[in-house]
């Protein structure tokens, strides 16, 4: 049998939901039900009939006002539509998250380090991260009194800036 | 190229990468996004990385076999080649590659060969950090990372290492050994192949859960299961090296094959190559070095063996050149 979601794969996984007392079973590649968060990975292993997950019974009306999306489409898909889906389906995220990642709040990100790497750069501002660089450098010798080398590299600096 | 190189653990590890999946604020995830959007974030990206060393790169602008081989080099996704509003960027050594208007807006890869979760981890920041700095991405304090796919949320962070397992199949141990990465949050999978064993052990093993966790408790999470694993492998071929002339048997008929076959399919020279591989990683096989058979390993599949060899050949035709390039190269 084909998967009912993405019709291409044989399908290996099945899970039963409940809409308004109404049994429906799926048939899923595990691929598409790995998407949608039903595997774990163990189960590749020897794939056997998973069972309902819980969080296929969450509440459906919400829309997202940005995308269209519901959760219909989220079960259909296993993807969201935008990033508001996440603020407009809040409430259901949390029970969602606990059980694709056993938590449900992220960790602060990280201030991102000021450096750039070269080969991202164009030409000009290559220049300019060189010249500040440069600049910096001076300040360090002159606060060590090498007032001699300062005076090179500020005539490195004229020279790039005059290219 | 990366993925031709020996490096640390090449023994046991093939290649190490890292993913990021980014969203860029303001657009539909892609598979609900209209072409006109679609085109406007490549023209986005055109723009802000002219004059660096990346290309851009349209996926309609690419030919089917180049495409096809970068699947087979498990560079882009076989999703992917359908997507005709779809680009790669990469640098000159394929070794940071990002998938425009896949599953997310930006799926971008760093690749290392041997066991350099590390680079690869430096490498790709800075990649992301110069486009962040250019490009404003979805998100927030809650969440993290915003991704088309909630599995992704969070760090957005897929760490995979491709590991070669064979000694610890063969002394039985492999299926109790996976089962445990598997039960401790971390994703197995088999390469080559519908089934798990795949052809000659070759396993991908990467994190699963990406909320909640630092970039950093990820990577040395994921960096211990693999530092074990890779023990365990080495403990097994030693017991296989102890009077196993059987063993050594198999290491001899492999390149025996390879080395004199007029006539191979792609899946007996991997299973082959493979083989050989291990016997020059035991000292089993001297002459033969460890970069030409990991050459190999990519040369000799089908789509990439036609990229090199410029022709379109199919069959019969395609396995006798393939063996044919098989004994130049070994
Ligand atoms: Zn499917
Ligand atoms: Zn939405």
């Amino acid at each position: 049998m084909k998967c009912q979601s993405c019709g291409k794969r044989e399908a290996t996984v099945m899970y039963k939901e409940n809409i308004n007392g109404a049994k429906q079973e799926i048939y899923l590649c595990e691929n598409c039900a790995n998407k949608m968060g039903f595997m774990d990975f163990s189960s590749i292993f020897s794939p056997m009939f998973v069972s309902i997950p819980e969080f296929m019974e969450m509440e459906r009306k919400p829309i997202c006002k940005n995308c269209g999306y519901t959760l219909d489409d989220y079960a259909k898909t296993g993807l969201f539509g935008c990033e508001k889906c996440y603020e407009t389906f809040e409430d259901t995220l949390d029970e969602l998250f606990l059980k694709l990642h056993g938590k449900n709040r992220h960790i602060k990100l990280g201030e991102k380090p000021k450096v750039k790497a070269k080969s991202t750069l164009t030409k000009n501002e290559s220049k300019t991260q060189e010249i500040e660089e440069l600049k910096e450098k001076i300040q360090e010798l002159i606060a060590e009194e090498k007032y001699e080398e300062a005076a090179v590299i500020r005539d490195k600096i004229k020279k790039i800036e005059g290219k | 190229m990366w993925f031709k190189e020996i490096s640390k653990d090449s023994d046991v590890v093939i290649s190490s990468r890292i993913r990021f999946a980014r969203s860029i604020k303001g657009y539909n995830f892609p598979h609900i996004l209209t072409t006109e959007k679609k085109k406007e974030i490549i023209s986005l990206l055109e723009d802000k990385l002219k004059g660096t060393d990346y290309k851009v790169l349209k996926m309609s602008d690419i030919d089917d076999l180049t495409k096809l081989s970068l699947i087979e080099k498990h560079i882009i996704s076989k999703e992917f080649l359908n997507e005709s509003m779809g680009a790669i960027i990469t640098n000159e050594d394929n070794s940071i590659v990002t998938m425009v208007n896949e599953e997310d807006h930006l799926r971008m890869q760093a690749f290392e060969a041997g066991f350099n979760v590390d680079k690869c981890y430096k490498k790709l920041q800075e990649f992301e950090n110069s486009i962040e700095s250019k490009i404003e991405f979805s998100k927030n304090d809650k969440y993290g990372y915003i991704t088309a796919c909630p599995t992704n949320v969070g760090s957005g962070m897929r760490v995979s290492v491709l590991l070669h397992l064979p000694a610890l199949a063969k002394v039985g141990l492999l299926n109790k050994l996976l089962d445990q990465a598997a039960s401790i949050g971390v994703s197995v999978r088999g390469l080559y192949g519908e089934n798990t064993s795949g052809v000659g052990h070759l396993y991908q093993i990467s994190n699963q859960k990406t909320l909640g966790m630092s970039d950093k408790d990820i990577i040395s999470g994921i960096k211990a299961i693999i530092t074990s694993i890779i023990e365990q492998e080495r403990k097994a071929r030693e017991i296989l090296k102890k009077d196993n002339i059987k063993f050594e048997d198999d290491v001899y008929r492999a390149y025996g094959i390879l080395k004199n076959a007029r006539i191979i399919s792609e899946e007996e020279a991997v299973k082959l190559l493979l083989t050989l591989r291990l016997g020059i990683t035991m000292d089993i096989i001297q002459d033969v070095k460890l970069e030409a058979v990991t050459s190999l390993l990519v040369d000799i599949r089908s789509y990439t063996l036609k990229t090199i060899l410029k022709e379109d050949i199919e069959g019969r035709e395609e396995n006798i050149k393939r063996a044919e390039y098989i004994r130049k190269e070994i």
